[in-house]
């Protein structure tokens, strides 16, 4: 649980809070690199951390990221020209640059302002299809976390975005918790592995109900690659090879934030333990055991909108981007990659499926449609003096701790926990593998290295 | 402020690690801040005489616990 002051610390992240102070601390992916096709294509609205910002491509290709209005009498410049190298404002044509020099005021003859003066505007980058954003202090960037699929083509990657209406929190805790998955993503185990699968007094009565969801390879593999060879979906055996609800969890601290094993019993096999190791780079995304070669992003756009995004490599020769889509969670119904249907829309759960044994969850769409329906239950921004943790939420209780010992950093004045400077964020990896009883979960992800003493707190 | 995230990640941690020995444990020993916040935070619980918890045990204030370093028993 959480004072209702923490709660409010931790969860609200506009200009000047607490929270918000941390995560301007952060390279913080902003957009999809996909939606500035283009020089001088049309821009882009980004609401982030409360705040509200135009992107553009230019003339020469490079990317800017200002403040949304125009610094004369605040026109939105979305609405804008995007036009020799520059973006115009629609009102009075004042034009801005890449890094906010005001090119042109066509109705101020002097230049004496525009010499003087510069719009807001702020670093980007463009890695890993995304476009990633420093809106902390001048002078405090730190090293980009170049991660293992930043550097690829775009072409390479499937990035799907879910924007969700709640507190971001919410979504965050949701992507690095383990112990839901084999009971609110049951319907999906159904489809991976063999075996009985039955929570409480629910038993499958037979064939899995949704043969149309994406679903995750067995072992190692990653959500995009088997919808991606153009299987069917059906049983892939040992996929999940527990029936152990309540795993134990192991932390350990990384230069990069945390990573944690989920660690089960093996059906029919004592010798064995099931691991799954999930990685959290501090403080939006998350490595997941048994996801594929990829991440799970969550960033705030404010106090009650969020957007969950999945990058992952397209694996070579299985049919690129479009065959991998629906591998990634995309439902055209619920949701889909166009910008105008990434706020999810839930489908309805279906009761009678729920009721003759044919489905756990009701929702149809695989897991993001699973974790959105109960992320979004849980209201804009949920009151956490209300919940009661269990010692298996101890991933989430440690990214929390994090959390609470960044603001106290950045209060007085240093950096906050995470930025990994000197690490190689390529080498975060997640795992999930059956190992022997005796055999050491860290030897999966040796790359994560250093397991750190939790700093004290203040 | 007083920082829940810090005492229950504390205590946590001193769970899975006496479970990892075999150990039980049975209550947390909290600094009467931590008790007080927690009992301010649940009146619900409270009106109801449920007993106050904290992951999943019973909370007993002990003035000679630091605030930030309850202890599992």
């Amino acid at each position: 649980m959480l004072t209702a002051e923490e709660n409010e610390a931790l969860c609200r992240v506009g200009p000047g809070s607490p929270m918000g102070n941390v995560l301007r601390r952060y390279w913080t992916p902003a957009f999809q690199a996909a939606d500035l096709p283009a020089p001088d294509c049309p821009p882009v609205q980004v609401t982030l951390l409360g705040e509200n910002f135009v992107a553009f491509r230019d003339s020469a290709g490079r990317l800017g990221f200002l403040d949304e209005l125009c610094s004369h009498r605040g026109a939105s410049l979305v609405l804008g020209r995007v036009e020799d190298c520059g973006i115009r404002c629609l009102y009075h044509g004042w034009k801005y640059a890449t890094d906010g020099t005001i090119l042109e005021t066509p109705n101020l003859a002097t230049s004496t302002f525009r010499e003087r003066f510069r719009h807001g505007a702020y670093p980007v980058r463009e890695a890993g299809g995304l476009g990633w954003v420093y809106l902390g202090p001048p002078g405090t960037e730190p090293p980009f976390p170049a991660f293992s699929w930043t550097d690829a083509a775009p072409e390479e990657l499937l990035v799907s975005e879910m924007i969700m209406d709640c507190n971001w929190m919410q979504v965050q805790e949701g992507s690095i918790d383990s112990s839901h998955v084999a009971i609110l993503h049951l319907d999906t185990l159904a489809t991976m592995g063999a075996g009985p699968r039955s929570v409480g007094s629910f038993d499958f009565a037979g064939e899995p109900w949704d043969l149309d969801m994406p679903v995750p390879r067995s072992g190692n593999g990653g959500g995009p690659d088997r919808a991606s060879t153009g299987d069917v979906p059906q049983r892939s055996g040992g996929g999940w090879p527990s029936e152990d609800n309540a795993p134990r969890i192991e932390v350990e601290n990384t230069p990069f934030g945390f990573h944690y094993a989920a660690i089960r019993d093996v059906t029919g096999d004592p010798g064995k333990k099931f691991v799954r190791v999930t990685a959290f780079a501090m403080p939006y995304t998350a490595f997941i055991g048994g996801a594929g070669s990829g991440a799970v992003i969550v960033v705030p756009r404010d106090d009650c909108t969020c957007s969950s995004i999945g990058v992952f490599k397209v694996p070579k020769g299985t049919g690129g981007i479009a065959a991998s889509r629906r591998a990634g969670g995309v439902e055209p119904a619920v949701w889909g990659p166009e910008p105008e249907n990434r706020r999810i829309r839930l489908p309805r759960q279906d009761r009678e499926a729920m009721a003759d044994g044919r489905s756990f969850a009701g929702f149809r769409g695989g897991n993001r449609v699973q974790d959105a329906a109960v992320q979004l239950s849980e209201g804009t921004l949920y009151d956490r003096a209300k919940e009661h943790l269990v010692p298996a939420d101890l991933a989430i209780i440690r990214m929390r701790r994090l959390f609470a010992d960044s603001v106290q950093r950045v209060a007085a004045g240093d950096a906050p926990l995470g930025l990994g400077e000197d690490y190689d964020f390529a080498r975060i990896a997640a795992a999930s593998a059956v190992i022997d009883t005796g055999q050491r979960w860290q030897d999966l992800v040796p790359g994560n290295e250093g397991a750190g003493k939790q700093p004290r707190h203040r | 402020m007083l920082w829940l995230s810090v005492v229950i990640d504390n205590a946590c941690t001193q769970l899975w690690d006496a479970w990892g020995n075999g150990a039980a444990r049975t209550s947390l020993r909290v600094s009467p801040a931590v008790y007080a916040a927690v009992a301010a935070e649940r009146p619900g619980e409270v009106a109801r005489q449920c007993p106050l918890t904290l992951l999943g045990l019973p909370l007993v204030a002990d003035p000679e616990v630091a605030t930030y370093e309850p202890v599992a028993v």
